[in-house]
């Protein structure tokens, strides 16, 4: 048995880059001592069988927010983001370009002589360098996928940094869930959704939630977790567990019993109110077919979208454990 | 050169360059008399295989830009200032690691959250801290205390024809002096490890102490050769050699010396060229000004990104700085040069 850690810290590392899938090969490996592994797409689909027909749906992304090439020119490659990125830190951060093989690169930074440095460049007026020179043309086309390239670090206490624990922590509670529930008698069958690209606009989630038809679902991604710089009342706070999401979009079954499913555990969790929709997957799954019950388990994480997100291990521990007494206890009619 | 490789891996900000200093002392092992003054400089009198009546020093920079912090919030943020210039922006988001290995991360706001106005503007210096995961100031205060200092935590990679480092500067300069110093140079030599550089109080102490005729400053220097820029704006290029100055923030350096070295790159066949653009500046500030006045010459590695944690430089321009740098001290000592 892997740590949270341990498992954390490979999907992190993994990239994951349309159709050029290692972290979907890694997560499959986990996820396959638990149960029975299918691809459909970039996706990525597990399934234990239970007592009933009723299916649950537990969806995380496995996709990360990235570039993509748009010009190989003089050398220096330029490119557009998909998915949300904050250009200020752009300069000087170091990528990984998905060309024929992957090779590293760095944004350049504007040297101090040559401009104010408080002035923010957008990313598309940005340059990537590969030290390649004329060659680079050789090894990278347009299109091709650019993703940052931190390595994982263990930070104080239970907390830890990487990019892409957006979502890769919500796969994270999911494979560890399947390790929880394999082996029991279930109430019902439970699929387990590695989703693709949740980061621009959640179409993994909503075909394969339209193919899998499930009767109930619970999203798990990341939110927002407690910053100096922003407001206590926005964010979760890191290990004080799951962020139960209240929503109406969501499910107020679902959400209730998502709690109750805490209490008689007593696994620590924290509320997380939206006025409209979630800006998750649960979005999508809820719209599937004629409509699905619909629940959402977030992860507070620090950095959104940054190549150093931090988050703590204990509040994914936290996830897993929900999920697990959700599923056991469901009542099937 | 893994040996490079191991010198910029060593985490050595200005005034904390005691990790860097015992390797160099280590690696100079018999091949000079090295000591160490009241500040922190290491200064070692090379024995070449002939004598010379001219006083040399060869001078390179220990230490690295960095961060120390400066007050531990009630929450477990730490404050901070940086030691040497760093641009904010390659700041955000990236990780540092502390002298006794704990790490942390410069914090960002997420994107989704920010104004349209925040998205404009590069935030305050002063709004930035270092996550370490600490809840609280008593958390935090058993990893690290007010003073305590940091690095960039991005390690040594290659890049394409390149090798990115958070360290080039000036760990090149100290490796090709150490290089030359452990490949049997022909004539005694003063080499200068200095400290504080970055914090613009670098090798005045030791200039002083050697009193030399002719000094060598042997450094990093941006390089600017990057999409976009114009020609005129360039200052050097990487992977055109061995970087000859003559001006920058800190020094009108000596015009005969500066063609003289031009020429001498030429005659040797090292690849060399000219800073063209007066920015920056380094050690020969403090050290052409020192008792009534040194002779100086700047030699740089061209460096891209220069204090970022992913500065980029050519391993072939680094050797090029070590041939040159070796040639001025044979023209000098021999009397070629003056």
């Amino acid at each position: 048995m892997q740590s949270i850690k341990e498992i954390l810290k490979k999907l992190c590392e993994a990239d994951f880059v349309g159709s050029v899938g290692s972290a979907l090969d890694t997560a499959g490996v986990f996820l396959s001592k638990y149960c029975t592994v299918r691809r459909k797409g970039n996706n990525l689909i597990g399934e234990i069988k239970g007592n009933t027909d009723y299916t649950v749906l537990l969806d995380a992304h496995i996709d990360q927010i990235g570039m993509v090439v748009t010009a190989v020119k003089d050398g220096f490659l330029k490119v557009q983001s998909a998915g949300g990125i904050d250009s200020r830190m752009l300069a000087g951060m170091r990528v990984t370009v998905y060309g024929k093989e992957p090779i590293r690169g760095v944004f350049c930074s504007t040297p101090p002589h040559l401009g104010k440095s408080d002035s923010v460049l957008k990313i598309e007026d940005m340059y990537i360098d590969t030290g390649l020179g004329v060659k680079l043309s050789d090894v990278v086309s347009v299109g091709d996928r650019v993703v940052f390239s931190t390595e994982f670090s263990e930070l104080a206490g239970d907390k830890v940094t990487a990019k892409s624990i957006d979502d890769r922590a919500g796969c994270v509670a999911l494979i560890k869930c399947a390790e929880l529930l394999s082996g029991k008698e279930l109430p019902c069958n439970v699929v387990f959704l590695l989703s693709d690209a949740e980061e621009i606009g959640g179409m993994g989630a909503k075909t394969q939630s339209f193919d899998i038809s499930p009767d109930l679902a619970v999203a798990v991604d990341v939110s927002f977790g407690n910053a100096p710089d922003i407001a206590a009342d926005k964010t979760g706070t890191l290990g004080d567990g799951a962020m139960i999401g209240i929503s109406p979009v969501l499910s107020h079954t679902v959400t209730e019993m998502l709690k109750a499913a805490a209490e008689n555990k007593e696994i620590k969790y924290q509320l997380e109110v939206m006025g409209g929709k979630t800006s998750t997957n649960a979005d999508k799954i809820v719209e599937t077919r004629c409509g699905v019950l619909t629940g959402l388990l977030s992860i507070p994480i620090r950095n959104m979208h940054t190549p150093v997100e931090v988050v703590d291990v204990k509040d994914i521990s936290s996830v897993a454990e929900i999920l697990a007494s959700f599923v056991l206890t469901l009542e099937v009619k | 050169m893994e040996a490079l490789k191991h010198l910029c891996e060593i985490k050595a900000p200005s005034g904390r360059e005691i990790a860097v200093r015992d390797y160099i002392i280590e690696k100079i092992g018999d091949k000079a008399e090295v000591t160490v003054d009241a500040l922190g400089n290491v200064i070692a009198f090379v024995k070449g295989e002939n004598r010379s009546d001219k006083r040399i020093m060869v001078d390179a920079h220990m230490d690295e830009v960095g961060f120390i912090v400066t007050h531990i919030m009630a929450d477990g943020m730490l404050k901070f200032t940086t030691l040497g210039g760093i641009n904010t922006a390659v700041m955000l988001g990236r990780r540092v690691e502390f002298l006794n290995g704990v790490k942390g991360v410069i914090s960002m706001k997420p994107v989704h959250m920010l104004s349209s106005a925040e998205k404009e503007k590069m935030p305050d210096e002063d709004a930035l801290y270092i996550d370490i995961g600490a809840d609280s100031r008593s958390e935090a205060e058993t990893y690290v205390s007010v003073g305590d200092c940091a690095v960039f935590g991005e390690p040594y990679e290659n890049m394409g024809d390149l090798i990115l480092s958070k360290a080039i500067d000036d760990r090149a300069g100290c490796w090709a002096i150490l290089d030359i110093i452990n490949s049997k140079p022909k004539y005694d030599f003063y080499a200068s490890f200095s400290v504080n550089e970055e914090v613009g109080a670098g090798a005045k102490a030791v200039a002083y102490a050697i009193d030399p005729d002719f000094a060598i400053v042997v450094e990093s220097t941006t390089a600017a050769d990057i999409a976009g820029v114009n020609d005129d704006k360039k200052v050097c290029s990487v992977g055109d050699g061995a970087v000859l100055s003559f001006m920058d923030r800190g020094t009108l350096y000596d015009k005969s010396l500066f063609e003289k070295s031009l020429a001498l790159a030429k005659k040797n066949g090292i690849k060399a060229q000219v800073k063209s653009y007066v920015a920056g500046g380094n050690n020969a500030a403090g050290i052409h000004q020192s008792r009534s006045g040194i002779r100086t010459v700047a030699v740089s590695v061209p460096c891209r990104y220069i204090h970022s944690a992913s500065s980029a430089a050519s391993l072939e321009d680094i050797k090029s700085v070590r041939d040159l740098t070796k040639a001025l001290i044979e023209a000098f000592a021999s009397g070629e040069m003056n």
